[in-house]
């Protein structure tokens, strides 16, 4: 091969390298970026005063004369409203029976729209659920629902043979000469001064408790029940895994037995998740009865079984590079092999241990499948450490399935999904940070 | 570090015995009955300081989770089949049913479709996938999307028995969603599509149809005039006691019902 095309072929495989670590930075950015921007907006946002009235009311927060001052002035503003409604009710009343039932149903849409923009209206009986029981928190569902009130989503299905478009009508036009029509010129003036917007930043997005399935507060519980998973699987998987490591690497004799565990091992590894869920649940709930239900030391257990042949390799490569020379130093001063292995091997290989069971514990916290069965619940309170053993607990990432799929109201509170999915992200990112640290921590140390 | 082990430790067994003494309730199975449960489980936790705990894994997994005494209270769209009250007869569990409400089974389709009504006959033809087209009861010519529900779904059950009838099969063809919430996303970013959903599930961003001329409404349904309902049930092991009772017993309340109705289903 001449120089010439050498030198080509150099230069392309440089610049596929350079692509393909461009092509990673971007797709990972893509990744990013929209969990970020969205997930932002859960603890960032345009708040509305019914935001600042939950908080003090359910969670004992904020300014009592602020709120009670913007509270008198919106209900100011929103006393025009009501008072335009009750006006046109008695209206209504006077109609001629038919006159009256033309606008019956539209006006129960109206009302509808306002109690869920506003809250429960006057006149009406408080609702049972907390759901109901508050206004729009957040401005720009608060604007959507005031495009709500003014136009009508109409579909035109005159002709049955096509599919048909939506157009919008402004339910001005149908009140029009009632005394309901200046309602819809009212609110859109006054949208602002009836709910008080203000730029929020609610920390307590991740330390309150979920309010009403998740449609208000915080997500405190899942984060804690993520937590406990995690921690809880590492305890069981570290130690075991280390362990075997140490066996498979110092005790073991390479033979039929030793591969056939090793294949095992890797094979283990390669199970899919949902697999271990519910091998979980048959063997460690059905089986053991380690608790009565699902349960935070069931998902543990399963999830340690899963993240265990990591944590085996990892440990396995740590102490296979330990330098040869370190262990017949120690031996040849005397040492027995154990105390070689607990003060010599293991420390040396520590730095990559510990790498192999961090990333391990970011999978464990980010896993789904296997919790299904054995531990998340999609309504439950943060639970204490005492609990661990016989209640069940949400987590982050079997309730950003349920927010996503099963939940009633889901596309009303995305955000709250988002800011599960931004938590769960920051949480495996600063676990896989802190391997990172720790381990250049250890290595220094090590060096000296 | 090892004075916080052993403090770690400590604390681990120390909380044993205090794990065994907070008993909640445990409730697992449908996703219809899941806001129902979910409510009533924070209404509890506000109330009495009860811990609650709802799982929603479907009617087929709840009567599983039933049968293994890995829950006190199985919500159910369906009712138990005759195989699975069997099953649990061999494990020694007494299943009971208590209806806690009726929903009716909402027909759905997307909002741009100008079809209006179907008859229960033509509902199943479309199922059975004998009418593949919307032409054929009376819409555009737009191939028809079916959605359906899991085999684990008392929803599906339900719409099986009710609608299709004993032994008729729904098409290979139809897709297969595991929740209400997923069945409502298909159809509402679906122009030609068709579903069902549990009544409380239903939203603008979906068209619902008469089914043999009757809308799904709460005297339709009461009065048994509305084809597609169905009452939704706990199940318990044996009669309940203490606080499984009281839960049990608080959908005959005023305030459970209050609650069941503004959740869109139908209080008893």
């Amino acid at each position: 091969m001449n120089l010439g095309t050498r030198k080509i072929l150099d230069n392309s495989f440089t610049a596929v390298g350079m692509g393909s670590i461009v092509v990673m930075a971007l797709a990972l950015l893509a990744v990013l970026t929209p969990i970020v921007y969205n997930g932002v907006g859960a603890v960032f946002f345009t708040g509305t005063i019914e935001h600042r009235t939950i908080l003090y009311k359910e969670y004992g927060r904020g300014d009592a004369k602020t709120i009670e001052t913007q509270t008198a002035t919106a209900e100011r503003y929103r006393g025009e409203a009501y008072r335009m409604l009750s006006d046109f009710e008695a209206e209504m009343e006077g109609m001629p029976f038919e006159a009256s039932s033309r606008y019956r149903s539209q006006y129960a849409q109206v009302r509808a729209a306002m109690s869920s923009l506003l809250g429960p209206l006057p006149g009406d009986p408080t609702p049972m659920l907390t759901r109901f029981q508050y206004g729009q928190t957040r401005w720009e569902k608060a604007e959507e629902k005031l495009h709500e009130i003014l136009y009508e989503k109409k579909w035109d299905y005159s002709d049955p043979t096509v599919m048909a478009k939506a157009f919008y009508v402004p339910r001005a036009e149908a009140f029009a000469g009632t005394m309901l029509a200046p309602l819809f010129g009212y609110l859109d003036r006054h949208l602002a001064d009836m709910m008080q917007p203000e730029f929020t930043v609610y920390w307590g997005f991740f330390t309150d408790r979920s309010l009403d399935a998740h449609i208000f507060g915080g997500i405190w519980p899942e984060i804690q029940g993520t937590f406990f998973l995690a921690i809880g699987a590492m305890l069981f998987a570290f130690p075991l895994g280390v362990i075997a490591a140490v066996y498979f690497t110092e005790y073991a004799k390479e033979g039929f037995f030793t591969s056939i565990l090793r294949s095992a091992n890797s094979t283990l590894a390669g199970v899919p998740s949902i697999v271990f869920g519910l091998f979980g649940l048959a063997f460690f709930i059905n089986t053991m009865k380690v608790s009565e239900s699902k349960s935070v030391l069931a998902g543990s257990l399963t999830l340690a079984i899963m993240i265990l042949p990591t944590i085996i390799r990892a440990a396995e490569e740590a102490i296979l590079s330990v330098p040869k020379t370190y262990k017949e130093a120690s031996l040849g001063l005397g040492s027995t092999k154990w105390n070689t292995i607990a003060t010599v091997i293991l420390p040396a290989a520590l730095p990559g241990i510990i790498t192999g069971g961090i990333i391990s514990l970011g999978r464990a916290a980010g896993e789904t499948a296997p919790i299904i069965f054995t531990a998340a619940v999609s309504v439950g309170s943060a639970i204490g450490i005492a609990d661990v053993f016989s209640s069940p607990t949400p987590a982050l990432s079997w309730n950003i399935y349920n927010l996503a799929s099963e939940h009633e109201m889901a596309c009303e509170i995305r955000h709250v999904q988002y800011g599960m999915v931004l938590s769960l992200v920051s949480i495996v990112l600063l676990l896989n940070l802190s391997a990172i640290l720790l381990r250049a921590k250890i290595s220094q140390k090590l060096k000296g | 570090m090892k004075r916080i082990l052993l403090l770690l430790t400590v604390l681990l067994f120390a909380s044993v015995d205090a794990g065994a003494v907070g008993g909640g309730v445990v409730i697992d199975g449908s996703t219809t009955v899941g806001p129902i449960a979910k409510s009533f489980a924070a209404y509890f936790k506000n109330r009495y300081g009860v811990g609650v705990t709802v799982s929603e894994s479907g009617s087929g997994n709840g009567v599983k989770s039933l049968i293994n005494g890995t829950c006190d209270i199985a919500a159910m769209s369906r009712a138990m089949k005759s195989r699975e009250i069997s099953a649990a007869a061999t494990k020694g569990v007494n299943p009971i049913a208590h209806t806690i409400a009726l929903d009716g089974i909402a027909i759905v389709v997307h909002p741009s479709n100008p079809v209006a009504s179907l008859t229960r006959a033509q509902i199943a033809a479309i199922y059975e996938g004998r009418i593949t087209s919307w032409a054929g009861v009376g819409g555009p010519n737009v191939r028809i999307v079916l959605v359906q529900r899991e085999s684990n779904s008392g929803t599906q059950g339900s719409f099986g028995e009710l609608v299709m009838g004993k032994g008729v099969r729904i098409t290979r063809s139809a897709e297969t969603h595991a929740s209400n919430g997923a069945v409502k996303n298909r159809v509402s970013s679906t122009p030609g599509a068709i579903g069902f959903l549990g009544l409380g599930f239903v939203d603008g961003s979906v068209k619902v149809l008469a089914v043999n001329g009757v809308r799904p409404s709460l005297p339709a349904i009461r009065n048994g005039s509305y084809p597609v309902s169905r009452p939704l049930y706990m199940y318990t092991n044996g009669q309940p006691a203490g606080l499984v009772k009281q839960f049990i017993d608080f959908a005959g309340t005023a305030e459970g019902m209050r609650i069941v109705g503004e959740l869109g289903f139908i209080a008893q």
